[in-house]
């Protein structure tokens, strides 16, 4: 139930920027990305099941904002949801208002792609719903906006992140290192990172 | 002002009842275990440091494959084997070594041993100031059990 | 009652609490900035024993990482280990035969309340009462000698594996447990007895450190803390897993939000985990403990999530396979740390003695924050 609220408006946002972007710019890329969006969604209210293992063989490349239903049983989450970097903090005001927690922020480096992802995990307390926020930046300058206004709970989940990927969070209001000594200039959860 | 007279009776049992918990408490048997004079059965399960199994000849049943040493999560265990004296295939161990200040009773060793060849220990009285008392040689051990 | 601090020409000075100081319970250090005895705010410091967990997780192979987990809360590390192997099973798609479930729910559920005890103990202990801390040793090390029968440790468990447990259980086991649940039922009024109705812990306790049901959902925090806030949240009734959905019992839930509401909602679930392990116990099934697991786990490619209620909370592991024998990534979400991340809002305001009462009624394991 509330799951299926808050896909329809996480794809709407996605949609919204799709759209945002191609009016501006109208590069190639944009469009691509629309098609992504379209696609994955018809998937979605098609069959929700399906979508959740094995990724189609004209997968978009990684990144690509889009939402998924993934089956439960076998991720263990409802909603896989990738959307823009720029778009995480409108994301988590989503899931706010519908009175979401937020579980856990990460990352996982990817430097095949030359990306790193970030990944927000947030439950709802009265419906089994759990909903996964992704966005992939840069990995040369990776940067996105925080989250911590709107969860102030993100504040430390942000600092851990900022710690082990060197994921710099644009408005935090107290990025300094949490978990590693105060004057650490290394990540430790980067992939070429050696001790 | 009755509320407070109130709170006061209230509390004041409150503070009885509990001395009443002390003072049975006081007259029950004692539950503490004088260690050194006695000392607690150790269970069948009980996970001490590994050590060697022999077989019924008192020989060691590990047949250095190794398996425990790949399985290990910290790399304790050093295994090295010898071709067998009597001719026959197969190799015997010929060197087993425990460093037991890396090891987390984790299992994961007897567990992949294929040949029963290795168990837990009741040992827990291990107390000491130096590493190098807990780097083991299990072979030594055994043979020095057999003597 | 709490007084805000207003005045921002009011002499202030830093105090230091910890890292080495009995009430943190471990190396966690909070920076405060006091006004006379009031706090006006508070930033805990933590990464005193961090040890890198993760990265162990990226390089280990999934079976030697077994004992990783229940390292980081040594006081219910059962529930630790049984997450991990969760996550790990949905991720390779292993069934768990039913016989094992019990046992992993009978274990889980003994170590729960070996935890709520000992946080018991500790608790009254930072309040500045030292006997009931004996009391709760005392049926907490029959609960130890019980585990230790079946998984061979006291403290750092690592008994659940991929598909099942390490051995079977006897009937003893069984037994003994039902004979602990009890003794414990006839020993849970003398706590109340003795502590819980004690009208100095009420006066310590109530209406003093106060956290909205709000707060805990903007923070993210979980277990009892949540409950004591009046939110009847947890995972295993809110997403079943193991064999929970088999068993009758409740969620305890006190609306107050204070200290207080915490201390009880621990002593509820006391007695909720004995009804589980006493119904577990009789409903039983024979059958084999372990299902056939291949050697080298390579999990498809892709990314798992699984959570279980541990005694401080929801813990999560979230693995990212790429389909070879070691996780890409592997993501422990502690509950603790989101626990303790509304601590510096929770006691702005707060007289210093409160607040350590606040911070005890959190139940902190540091390791398990720092991870
Ligand atoms: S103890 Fe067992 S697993 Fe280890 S080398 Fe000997 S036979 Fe192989
Ligand atoms: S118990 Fe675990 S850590 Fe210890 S030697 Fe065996 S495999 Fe290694």
């Amino acid at each position: 139930m509330i799951c299926d609220t808050v896909a329809q408006e996480l794809e709407e946002l996605i949609a919204a920027a799709a759209a945002e972007e191609e009016a501006a710019g109208g590069e190639a890329g944009a469009e691509a990305a629309d098609e992504a969006v379209a696609g994955g969604g018809a998937e979605a209210g098609a069959q929700g099941e399906a979508a959740g293992e094995g990724e189609e063989a004209a997968a978009p490349p990684p990144g690509t904002p889009m939402l998924r239903r993934t089956e439960y049983r076998s991720t263990g989450y409802h909603v896989d949801a990738t959307v823009a970097p720029a778009q995480v903090a409108e994301a988590a005001a989503i899931l706010d208002r519908h009175q979401f927690f937020i579980e856990t922020i990460t990352g996982v480096d990817w430097p095949a792609d030359r990306q790193m992802e970030v990944v927000y995990d947030f439950k709802h307390r009265e419906e089994l719903c759990r909903v996964v926020i992704r966005a992939r930046v840069d990995r040369d300058d990776p940067r996105l906006p925080t989250i911590s206004h709107v969860f102030p709970g993100a504040n430390w989940h942000e600092r851990e992140t900022h710690d082990f990927f060197g994921i710099v969070f644009d408005g935090h209001p107290y990025l300094e290192p949490l978990l590693l000594p105060e004057d650490a200039d290394f990540h430790p959860l980067r992939k070429d990172f050696s001790p | 002002m009755s509320g407070y007279f109130k709170e006061l009776f209230t509390g004041t049992k409150s503070l009885a009842v509990g001395m009443g918990v002390t003072i049975r408490a006081f007259f029950s048997p004692v539950v503490t275990m004088q260690y050194p004079y006695e000392t607690p059965k150790i269970p069948e399960r009980f996970r001490g440091h590994i050590e060697l199994v022999a077989d019924d000849e008192g020989k060691p049943k590990c047949v250095a494959c190794g398996m425990c040493q790949r399985a290990c999560p910290s790399g304790c265990i050093t295994v090295k084997g010898k071709k067998r004296e009597d001719g026959g295939k197969g190799k015997v161990v010929s060197f087993y070594r425990l460093d037991f200040t890396k090891c987390s009773l984790c299992g994961q060793c007897v567990e992949s041993c294929k040949f029963d060849a290795i168990t837990f220990s009741k040992e827990y009285n291990l107390a000491s100031t130096r590493k190098e008392d807990f780097i083991y040689d299990l072979l030594k051990r055994l043979q020095e059990k057999n003597s | 009652m709490s007084v805000t601090v207003t005045d921002p020409n009011l002499e202030t000075f830093v105090l230091n609490l910890g890292p080495q100081h009995p009430a943190t319970h471990g190396v966690l250090r909070v920076k405060l900035v006091m006004d006379g005895e009031y706090i006006v705010s508070a930033e805990p410091v933590l990464g005193y024993i961090h040890r890198m967990q993760e990265k162990m997780g990226e390089n280990r192979t999934y079976a030697q990482f077994l004992p990783n987990p229940p390292r980081l809360d040594y006081l219910s590390a059962l529930s630790y280990n049984l997450g991990y192997v969760m996550a790990v099973e949905r991720a390779a798609g292993i069934e768990v035969p039913e016989r094992a479930e019990y046992i992993r729910v009978i274990c889980t559920e003994l170590n729960r309340v070996a935890s709520h005890l000992l946080w018991h103990g500790a608790f009254i202990l930072d309040l500045g009462g030292f006997t009931p801390l004996l009391y709760a040793f005392d049926d907490r090390e029959q609960i130890l000698d019980l585990l230790e029968s079946v998984t061979g440790a006291r403290l750092t468990y690592c008994y659940f594996r991929f598909g099942g447990v390490y051995n079977d259980v006897d009937d003893d086991f069984l037994a003994g447990a039902k004979a602990f649940v009890k003794r414990m039922r006839e020993r849970l009024p003398m706590y109340h007895d003795l502590v819980t109705n004690n009208i100095i812990l009420i006066k310590r306790l109530k209406d003093i450190g106060f956290i909205s049901a709000e707060m805990c959902r903007k923070y993210g925090a979980t277990g009892p803390v949540l409950r004591g806030s009046g939110v009847a949240y947890d995972v295993r009734k809110a997403e079943p897993y193991s064999v929970y959905s088999e068993f009758d019992f409740d969620i305890p839930s006190y609306p107050e939000g204070d200290s207080y509401a915490r201390y009880r909602v621990r002593m509820d679930e006391i007695a909720e985990s004995l009804r589980i392990i006493e119904q577990a116990c009789d409903k039983i099934p024979d059958g084999p403990v372990r299902a056939k697991v291949p050697k080298t786990l390579k999990p498809p490619p892709g990314d798992y999530y699984h959570a279980v209620e541990a005694a401080r909370g929801e813990f999560g592991v979230r693995i990212v396979s790429d389909g070879t024998t070691k996780a890409y990534r592997m993501k422990l979400r502690s509950p603790s740390y989101s626990n303790l991340s509304l601590f510096g809002e929770a006691c702005e305001g707060m007289l210093l003695a409160d607040a350590l009462a606040l911070m005890g009624s959190l139940d902190l394991v540091i390791p398990e924050i720092d991870r």
